[in-house]
């Protein structure tokens, strides 16, 4: 299974590398470091919804409220920033936000045993309305510089913030692997009985699931708040359903057990690159919509017949071995009703 | 005894708490008791209630439909390029309709014949009707109708299409009897589902389903037909609401409805329909649907902002939820532990043995 | 080839690893266990044995902290223990491999084996090495479990038991799944474990494999030890004597005499269900048929596959290949809804999760079949009571009313409601898978008074029951399947309980298959 699960990583990054050649083909500026670059920057924001979002997902959660997160931090950054609160406390503010409100989800999830769509709907509304009552319901139209100047920084030509990503990438891969207790995420998602049977801290483990979601959509909200320099009251709309499909698409089961960060972060880059192709192909923005969707149903239903297909190879591999025994089984029962005194074992 | 056991049902005390809020928000402001005020304010919310009664019956058998709200702004984009195509009002109307439905079936058939989760599938669909419905008027006006309306594209992106016949407009403003149309609609269709999911077997398939998809199976159940048919009437239900709402703001938009998820959900779930399926009635959503929507109205004539709602919505929601699960584990781990204790007792001493 | 020779002689060793004293198990007031006594040496193979329901699983299930005993005694090593969940066990080192072993599927073959594991790193991956080669466990490390064989699944529950240094390892029925070079396999693994010092419990009811492998067997009974000696003063049929009724029955049955009216022979000439060389995923080219009030018995242990048999019948094994005729004409694209409408109808073994909608009315169970005869498009509540009323009275379901939650029923309450569904549409065919699991015994009564009565109506039974007293009672013919075939097949004359029992067991004219 994780053959499968690294071949289907590879697939979509074929699918992305052909779409972005083709599109290139169209319209070669598309290929031009500059525009691959923002394409790049673009996917940020979705690519650290969707590795927050996966944690849940592989203990066979879900939460719907990671926008509404990281629209809260966002709000939040915002106005410390503009109250004149130095950038790495207002920076760490933000990610505070984002912790505390993944907490609450934690509690409602592992602790009152709310199921997680109603309680991540439940605070998807309540952080939406706190976002504006703190904000008194405007936009937070101005910035200041300093947040902005983040978004500039480059190293050797790339952002800053997609270094940044690709460590938090790269780390939380690592994570994964390698601390013993990341892997209770898998190991609960899996196998919730096993799980128990074998002593692990299921609680504990969809507490922290949570919290992470949290986590890492604030940290998408440092990122939108410094490339886009203002703070709507949208910010963050749809970005769980997105984050979702981007996971679906990426490989990662909504059933639990399975999937990686590189999942996450491929199937968000091929969302995003499906979009900037659309905005570069001159197809209007939302248009982006029914392309994800279609894409979404498409790879569901990929699955779908792909475990239709293992399932029916395994069951007919099963009933070769049966049949073999239940031969042996009837040629022994003939042999001692005709009264040979033959053991057969 | 049947009418000791509706007093102690939960839509009773949704009833009880509907009537509760209306005085205590009454008490607040005495305007909001007028009856007429009351029940044309109730066309504000209605759109959210079609849609939330269709939605009981995918939740019953235990799946979802979140793509409703996409299924209401694809109806408004096809009554309005219908009428800027030359349709008839009325005919529009029926395609709208017509689509709507469609794309319930849409779903309704994937749902039934894969075994994938119907969350994630109207999540794809939420996703591709929104585009479709919002791309639909650039690929008429490509085709050369004036899709974007007599005022053309800027005008689109601010208000919709706009330029309807004066009749589709009143047809949410007026009323009949001193009833606003949409609320008898609302009752109509509230009584059409309840008596399908009450009285008909088809309704009784549902619950089967949602309570033990596997026993209806092993019992010869329609499953597949019951689904398909469920999620096809959350689409219908969806589609009415498009119909409404493109009527009460003369406006055809692809994005109405977007916000209403929240509160949709909240209404069925409040309704007392078990988010894991088996369980829920018309009547409760129907309640609990009125409350929400009065609940905002209050709020909003509290000076509190609209944006402040949806808070108290989804803290509602949670609140209520929890509360429920709270009562039903304490309830029954009590009960199992005096069934336990004395079956126990009664077998060992019986045994002439201690229990350790 | 008797291996128990072959052990070091555990006996001297003064106490035993394990003792298990007096131990009672109550479940819904039923006692399934009534006072065992069991105990197991270092480096031997005590293999427990026993029919359906007879206990050994519950037992082995308290040892290893799955169930909390709610009478008796454990000791380790002589000391005493307190076994309440499955990390205390395996701290005393205790281990059980459950029959369907616990595996992450999408996880690596080796996090499967670390998970819960408390050890550096290091050390342990150089034990599994170790204990691999040892147990030839040749899968790679990476593979993910989901796609092993339950036999090396099996195997890396085993290692994982001896990587928390198990002086105690349960093994549950591990064969039932696995194929005779597989069994060997494990055997000879065992053998290699029993070497070391570590002591076995082998839960099995194949006759042959407990006689080959084990040092000691005793034997359960309806929750009781019937007997206890060493393996090489055994024959099989003592086993399979300890493990019949006392004679004159057991209580659950009552003494018969044939029907004077109806003497078992079955009328009409052709038969109500005819199946031809069925084939399914587990069983193979079976065919048999039920005619006209006729009681047909499907006997055999679990695992022989009757339940799959039957769900094929009725179309619930999409897959599965063969003919089915009912009431003489041949069913296309069989499923549950057809063989109904045409007379057939089966009664699951799973009531929970097959037959009953436990959160609803017991009476919407009951109408759930037959709801289009309610009523065009309403369905009539008066009507459906009637029928409901109907069938509490014929079988004497005890509820509080017709809507009472089926959940809150009784085990043979809830039963009897889902026969009255299986009842509701008249068949002229009905399969009963296991009609009395977990039925206490007015309610046993009851359904056997049903199954005459609905012989003397004329309809088909096919009754499939791992009860043998019920099956020897009831049946005008009897089917034993084993393992997949039909091993054997009685008569009325021929019928006899240890002939059935012994079939069973894959015994057949005294030797074993």
């Amino acid at each position: 299974m994780n053959r499968l699960l690294r071949n289907r990583e590879l697939l979509v990054f074929l699918l992305l590398v052909v779409m972005v050649i083709g599109v290139g083909l169209v319209s070669p500026h598309f290929l031009s470091p500059r525009s691959l670059r923002n394409v790049a920057n673009s996917s940020l924001i979705l690519i650290l919804v969707s590795v927050g979002e996966m944690f849940v997902v592989l203990t066979r959660g879900l939460d719907v409220s990671v926008g509404a997160t990281m629209g809260l931090s966002a709000v939040v950054l915002g106005l410390a920033l503009n109250a004149g609160v130095a950038l790495p406390i207002a920076i760490l503010l933000a990610l505070i936000v984002g912790v505390l409100a993944g907490a609450v989800n934690s509690v409602g999830v592992a602790i009152f045993r709310v199921p997680p769509i109603i309680m991540t709907l439940g605070t998807l509304g309540m952080y939406r309305g706190t976002m504006r009552i703190l904000t008194g319901g405007s936009w937070i139209e101005t910035i200041p510089a300093n947040i902005k100047h983040l978004a500039k920084l480059t190293f050797l030509e790339i952002h800053m913030f997609v270094w940044v990503t690709l460590a938090v990438i790269l780390l939380a891969v690592l994570v994964l692997k390698k601390f013993k207790p990341a892997r209770y995420f898998y190991l609960v998602g899996d196998n919730e009985e096993g799980a128990l049977f074998l002593g692990i801290p299921i609680q504990r483990t969809v507490f922290v699931a949570y919290i992470l979601a949290g986590f890492f959509s604030a940290m998408a909200a440092v990122v939108f708040v410094a490339q886009v320099g203002f703070v709507p009251m949208q910010t963050g709309n749809g970005q769980e359903l997105k984050a979702l499909a981007a996971l679906v698409i990426g490989g990662v089961s909504l059933t639990g057990g399975v999937g990686t960060p590189v999942s996450a972060f491929i199937g968000a880059l091929f969302l995003k690159t499906v979009d900037s192709m659309l905005i570069f192909l001159k197809v209007p923005g939302y248009w982006s919509n029914a392309v994800g969707g279609i894409i979404l149903l498409v790879a569901v239903y990929f699955d779908y017949r792909l475990r239709e297909a293992v399932n029916l190879r395994q069951l007919l591999s099963r009933r070769k071995v049966r049949m073999e025994h239940i031969k042996k089984v009837r040629s022994a029962v003939e042999a001692n009703r005709n009264g040979h005194t033959h053991e057969e074992s | 005894m049947k009418l000791t056991r509706w007093l102690k049902s939960w839509e009773f005390s949704l009833a009880v708490m509907l009537v509760v809020e209306v005085l205590v928000l009454g008490a607040i402001n005495p305007a909001f008791l007028k009856v007429e005020d009351l029940l044309y304010s109730t066309n504000d919310f209605m759109h959210i209630i079609f849609a939330a009664l269709a939605m009981t019956l995918t939740i019953i058998t235990g799946g979802i439909d979140i793509s409703s709200t996409s299924v209401m702004g694809l109806t408004s984009i096809v009554i309005g390029l219908g009428w800027v195509a030359g349709m008839n009002i009325v005919a529009a109307v029926a395609l709208a309709i017509v689509v709507g439905t469609l794309a319930g079936l849409f779903n309704g058939l994937f749902v039934a014949y894969t075994d994938i989760h119907p969350l994630v599938i109207t999540l794809g669909t939420l996703f591709m009707f929104g585009g479709i419905a919002a791309g639909l008027p650039g690929v008429l006006d490509f085709l050369g109708f004036k899709a974007y309306g007599a005022a053309g594209f800027s005008a689109y992106m601010y208000e919709g299409i706009t330029g309807f016949p004066q009749s589709f407009g009143d047809f949410t403003q007026n009323s009949i009897m001193g009833l606003p149309i949409p609320l008898i609609l609302i009752f109509l269709f509230a009584l059409f589902l309840a008596l399908l999911l009450h009285r008909t077997r088809f309704g009784r398939y549902l619950y089967l389903i949602g309570v033990n998809q596997e026993a209806a199976e092993y019992t010869g159940v329609p499953v597949k037909k019951a689904l398909i048919l469920a999620y096809t009437l959350s689409g219908l239900g969806a589609a009415i609401a498009g119909v409404m709402l493109t009527s009460y703001f003369t406006s055809a938009r692809s994005d109405l409805g977007s916000k209403d998820l929240l509160p949709i959900i909240t209404a069925v779930v409040l309704g007392g329909t078990d988010i894991m399926g088996g369980s829920g009635t018309i009547v409760g959503t129907l309640i609990a649907g009125i409350f929400i929507g009065y609940l905002r109205q209050g709020l909003l004539a509290l000076g509190v902002t609209s944006d402040v709602v949806p808070v108290v919505t989804g803290f509602l929601l949670v609140v209520v939820v929890a509360a429920k699960l709270l009562v039903a584990r304490f309830n029954e781990e009590r009960l199992n532990r005096q069934a336990l204790k004395s079956r126990q007792e009664e077998a060992l001493g019986g045994l002439g043995k201690e229990v350790s | 080839m008797d291996l128990s020779e072959n052990f070091p002689d555990a006996t001297n060793s003064s106490t035993p690893l394990i003792q298990m004293s007096s131990i009672w198990k109550v479940f819904d007031g039923v006692p399934v266990l009534r006072g065992i006594d069991l105990d197991l040496y270092k480096g031997e193979v005590h293999a427990l044995f026993g029919g359906n329901g007879s206990g050994k699983s519950t037992t082995m299930k308290i040892l290893s902290g799955v169930y909390r005993a709610d009478s008796g005694q454990i000791r380790v090593n002589g000391r005493p223990a307190t076994i309440e969940r499955p990390t205390d066990a395996h701290n005393v080192g205790i281990y059980m491999v459950p029959q369907e072993p616990h595996i992450f599927p999408h996880l690596s073959v080796e996090e499967n084996l670390l998970t819960g594991l408390d050890k550096p790193k290091g050390e342990v991956r150089e034990q599994i090495e170790r204990l691999s080669e040892e147990m030839e466990f040749h899968i790679p490390m990476h593979t993910s479990a989901g796609s092993l064989s339950i036999a090396n699944q099996q195997l890396l529950e085993i290692i994982r038991g001896l990587l928390r240094d198990v002086s105690v390892l349960i093994l549950d029925e591990p064969t039932s799944a696995l194929t005779f070079r597989e069994v060997d396999h494990l055997f000879a693994k065992m053998k290699a474990l029993t070497n070391r010092g570590i002591g076995i419990f082998f839960i099995s009811h194949r006759l042959g494999e407990v006689l080959e492998i084990s040092r000691r067997v005793t034997a359960l009974r309806n929750g009781e030890v019937v007997l206890s000696s060493l393996t090489k003063d055994l024959s099989s049929s003592d086993l399979v004597q300890a493990i019949l009724p006392d004679d004159g029955g057991s209580g659950s049955v009552p003494a018969s005499q044939p029907d004077s009216d109806d003497s078992g022979a079955p009328r009409g000439e052709v038969p109500v269900l005819e199946v031809k060389s069925l084939k399914g995923e587990v069983f193979d080219d079976i065919s048999l048929s039920v005619k006209e009030g006729e009681v047909v018995g499907l006997a055999g242990l679990v695992g022989a596959g009757r339940t799959e048999l039957a769900e094929a019948i009725v179309g619930i094994d999409e897959h599965a290949r063969g003919d089915v005729y009912i009431d003489g004409r041949l069913v296309r694209n069989r499923t549950p809804r057809k063989c109904q409408d045409l007379g057939l109808v089966y009664v699951p073994e799973d009531r929970h999760a097959h037959g009953i909608f436990l959160d609803l009315p017991h009476l919407y169970t009951t109408t759930s079949s037959i709801l289009p005869q309610l009523g065009r498009i309403f369905i009539s509540f008066a009507r459906e009571r009637s029928i409901g009323e109907k069938y509490m009275d014929q079988l004497r379901i005890k509820a509080n009313s017709l809507y009472q939650l089926a959940r809150t029923l009784s085990g043979g309450n809830q039963q009897k409601v889902v026969l009255s569904k299986a009842l509701a549409s008249y068949p002229k065919c009905i399969i009963l898978d296991e009609p009395t699991r977990g039925v206490d015994a007015q309610a046993r009564q009851d359904v056997y008074t049903l199954i005459k009565n609905l012989k003397a109506q004329g309809v088909g039974i096919l009754l499939i029951s791992s009860e043998m007293e019920e099956i020897v009672e009831f049946s005008d013919r009897v089917l034993v399947m084993h393992q997949g075939t039909i091993i054997e097949e009685l008569s009325r004359e021929e019928i006899t309980l240890e002939r059935v029992m012994e079939a069973s067991f894959g015994m057949v004219g005294g030797q074993i298959s």
